[in-house]
């Protein structure tokens, strides 16, 4: 019973991946699949602040702090040494790693509502610091070249597919590490913080030393997708990329989705965005907000009615299908015996 | 079989939906992104208001007016085709800015691109039009960044901040020569934030050039609640000119601070911003007179080109407001495009840029003071420049340049102490 639930799991999940992988030949236009990299960005950022806001429970609205450590990192790079943004990716992981491990410290003695409230004022901190900083462009932003540069510099301009596949691939890396520390001790110890943080201390677990290593995982992951922004949009400015409003966007696919699940935030991030470009594509031209109010209008219904989240719902209807299941094979025993 | 015949009816409403808009020959679709929603929604609603206006009245004719492009309704070299506008709302955000642009190419099919106000938002939108090759019309932001991208589908109609700062020295020699004057000591007082220090360093840079001393330079911290100590090393180097680039508060605090220590320059020269901010002269009231300062449009400029009052009557009549700077500039954006696509007698992306680059509108067709529209290889207009207003009687008059002015220059300003 188990077990064929299991393979039925793991079918869906195959022919998921098939469908992923070939999305670019099936869409129709640019256009499209430009929506599709928007999902897959979003939901990378998401996934990786759900290692943190999620298993660990940190609730984190800074995370555009790291999104914006990463996108300016690798450009800057490139623009002074000429460095390959394969490298900038990894060194701009680096410096956010280091930045969050900085304010991590002071920071996780704080709880609840309070570590929320001193994320959101490092990443405006920091936010106003890069706008006054002349070398990194200031309020103006900073340019990258726009030349085909193929994966190498990773700059494409004749299709967007490669862009695809990549944001695809570095949103597979960060669910794999997700379900690397869903698995191991780090997802037990994770979860005992964010549940009963004083039981965990007590049977030993250093509440401050494991909070770090989720920030640690999740500033370099989301640093990973601020560097995917730059060399997409190749145009990065502190108001686009280290903003709140970035911040609470990436905390909602996963709160939307489903916090402290592998698959909540993307399904948050499918949603989210096909909301928020749908309802602008058909209203927002008229300049009347309308489609701001049904985004805002579709989340208030989201959060009231399915306050777990989507991966919640889908938790409860796959429960009552397995009920109804067992309802059903138990009742037709009775019947043949 | 039912459910076949079904399938097949289903099948060809299908095909007949995705077959449809290429199918409309007739119209010439252009996309336009402004900030529709978001803290700057009222600026955007101004600019679309006023690219309407610009496409219905190359739809419907343009009746007499000096515009452009003549015509009876349409474009004549297109066989009379229509302009359909499909606007984008990028929300001031960059990225949004890219995703509509990315939409209205691939998607609504534009042809051409008019967007975005936002200079951060003009940035990523024209990179995806540079991308896929369609021509982008950008008519008013002014980082002169922009046109420093070697791009070639970007075309920019609004002179840059560089170019309004020239203005400033230019203004001076006219000035220096009409009154037989020179001004040898030059304040510069600038906030110190992205608009103030770029504005200084341009600045220093034109006046080390043009060999005008500068006496006195200072940034102060922008929204100060004293100014004071700095207005009193002005005061101390006592300057001809003072050079000022303030916010709304600070202007209306320099202004009493100057009246208060008794500063009298003969000129004292602003920086658009805080100066021209209807605020401002409410608040200073009569203080603010004899105040000179740069602006992109001024209504008075009716005065010398009549198009301009035809234009703006129309566009008061519908709309119950005044065309200003941004609106006015944006018209001008579609005109020039309208005009170039009716002169490549094309839709096709490469004749509508093939013939923005050779743009040649002379001044007296356009409703901004500009001398004409031509754009040099990096697709900045060249024939763009700001003008200086001054507060007489309690209104801003454009002063400068002189064949445009509606009221002389007043120079010196009187001293404070002998005014009424």
């Amino acid at each position: 019973m188990r077990d064929e639930h299991a393979w039925a799991k793991r079918i869906v999940l195959v022919a998921l991946l098939v469908l992923v992988l070939a999305l670019p030949y099936l869409v129709g236009n640019a256009s499209q699949l430009n929506y599709a990299i928007l999902v897959l960005m979003i939901a990378q950022a998401g996934v990786a602040w759900n290692i943190l806001g999620g298993y660990a429970g940190q609730v984190s609205l800074g995370h555009a702090a790291f999104y914006g450590i990463g996108a300016y990192t690798s450009t800057q790079l490139l623009l002074v040494f000429g460095l390959s943004p394969w490298l900038g990716m990894l060194a701009g992981g680096g410096v956010a790693v280091l930045f969050a491990l900085a304010i991590g410290w002071p920071c996780f003695r704080l709880k609840g509502h309070y570590f929320a409230m001193a994320t959101i004022a490092i990443a405006e901190i920091l936010q106003i610091v890069v706008t006054n900083w002349d070398w990194l462009g200031g309020a103006v932003g900073l340019s990258l070249p726009v030349a085909e540069t193929g994966w190498r510099g990773l700059v494409f301009n004749k299709s967007k597919v490669p862009y695809y596949y990549l944001i695809l691939g570095l949103l597979l890396l960060t669910l794999g590490v997700s379900w690397l520390i869903e698995r191991s001790f780090l997802g037990y110890y994770f979860r005992a913080i964010k549940d009963e943080p004083d039981a965990a201390r007590s049977v030993g677990i250093d509440l401050t030393r494991y909070k770090l290593v989720a920030i640690t995982a999740s500033s370099f992951l989301t640093a990973l997708g601020g560097t995917f922004y730059a060399q997409k949009e190749l145009f990065i400015d502190p108001g686009s990329t280290m903003a709140t409003s970035l911040s609470i966007k990436i905390a909602l696919v996963a709160i939307l989705g489903g916090v402290g699940s592998l698959g909540g935030p993307v399904a948050g991030a499918v949603i989210l965005t096909a909301i928020e470009e749908t309802t602008r594509a058909m209203f927002g031209g008229t300049g009347r907000g309308t489609d701001l109010i049904i985004y805002a209008l579709l989340i208030i219904l989201v959060a009231v009615f399915y306050p777990s989240g989507v991966a919640g719902w889908w938790r409860d209807l796959e429960h009552r299908l397995l009920l109804f299941k067992r309802r059903d094979r138990a009742s037709g025993k009775r019947k043949t015996s | 079989m039912k459910r076949l015949w079904k399938l097949f009816a289903l099948g060809a409403a299908l095909s007949l939906a995705i077959v449809r808009p290429a199918l409309a020959q007739e119209e010439i679709r252009i996309g336009v992104i402004y900030p529709l929603t978001g803290a700057a929604a009222s600026t955007g609603l101004e600019l679309k208001q006023a690219i309407e206006l610009a496409a219905d009245l190359i739809n419907n004719g343009t009746r007499g007016l000096n515009l452009p492009l003549t015509t009876t309704g349409g474009l004549p070299n297109l066989k009379g085709a229509k302009i359909k506008l499909i606007f984008g709302d990028h929300q001031g955000n960059p990225q949004t800015g890219a995703t509509e642009a990315e939409r209205l190419i691939s998607q609504e099919k534009v042809v051409a691109l008019v967007c975005c106000y936002f200079s951060n938002v003009t940035n990523t939108a024209s990179q995806v039009a540079e991308r896929n090759g369609i021509p982008f019309v950008n008519p008013e932001s002014s980082s002169a960044t922009l046109t420093q991208r070697g791009f070639k589908w970007f075309f920019r109609t609004t002179p840059h901040d560089d170019l309004f700062v020239t203005n400033f020295f230019e203004f001076l020699k006219d000035v220096e020569k009409k009154k037989n004057i020179s001004v040898k000591r030059i304040a510069l007082f600038n906030e110190n934030t992205l608009f103030g220090t770029e504005t200084t360093k341009i600045e220093e840079r034109l006046a080390g050039e043009q060999k005008y001393p500068i006496v006195e330079k200072i940034l102060y911290p922008a929204k100060s609640t004293q100014l004071t100590s700095e207005i009193q090393r002005i005061k101390a180097a006592s300057p001809d000119l003072i050079m000022q680039s303030s916010y709304l508060g600070d202007a209306i605090l320099s202004m009493k601070t100057y009246k208060e220590l008794g500063v009298s320059p003969d000129a004292l020269l602003a920086n658009d911003a805080g100066f021209n901010d209807s605020e401002f002269l409410k608040t200073t009231g009569k203080d603010a007179e004899y105040v000179l300062s740069r602006e992109v449009w001024a209504l008075d400029l009716a005065t010398r080109n009549p198009l301009i009052k035809q234009v703006n009557d129309i566009y008061f009549e519908r709309y119950k407001t005044n065309f200003n700077g941004n609106s006015a500039r944006t018209f001008t954006g579609l005109m020039t495009l309208a005009e170039a696509i009716n002169r490549a007698g094309s839709t096709k992306p490469e004749a509508i840029q093939k013939a923005l680059v050779e743009t040649d509108i002379p001044g007296s067709k356009l409703i901004m003071p500009w001398k004409g529209i031509k754009f040099d290889a990096s697709g900045q207009n060249t024939l763009g420049n700001g003008i200086i207003v001054q507060v007489q009687d309690g209104k801003y008059v454009t002063v400068w340049p002189f064949d445009l002015a509606s009221k002389d220059i007043i120079w010196p300003m009187p001293k404070w102490d002998q005014r009424k």
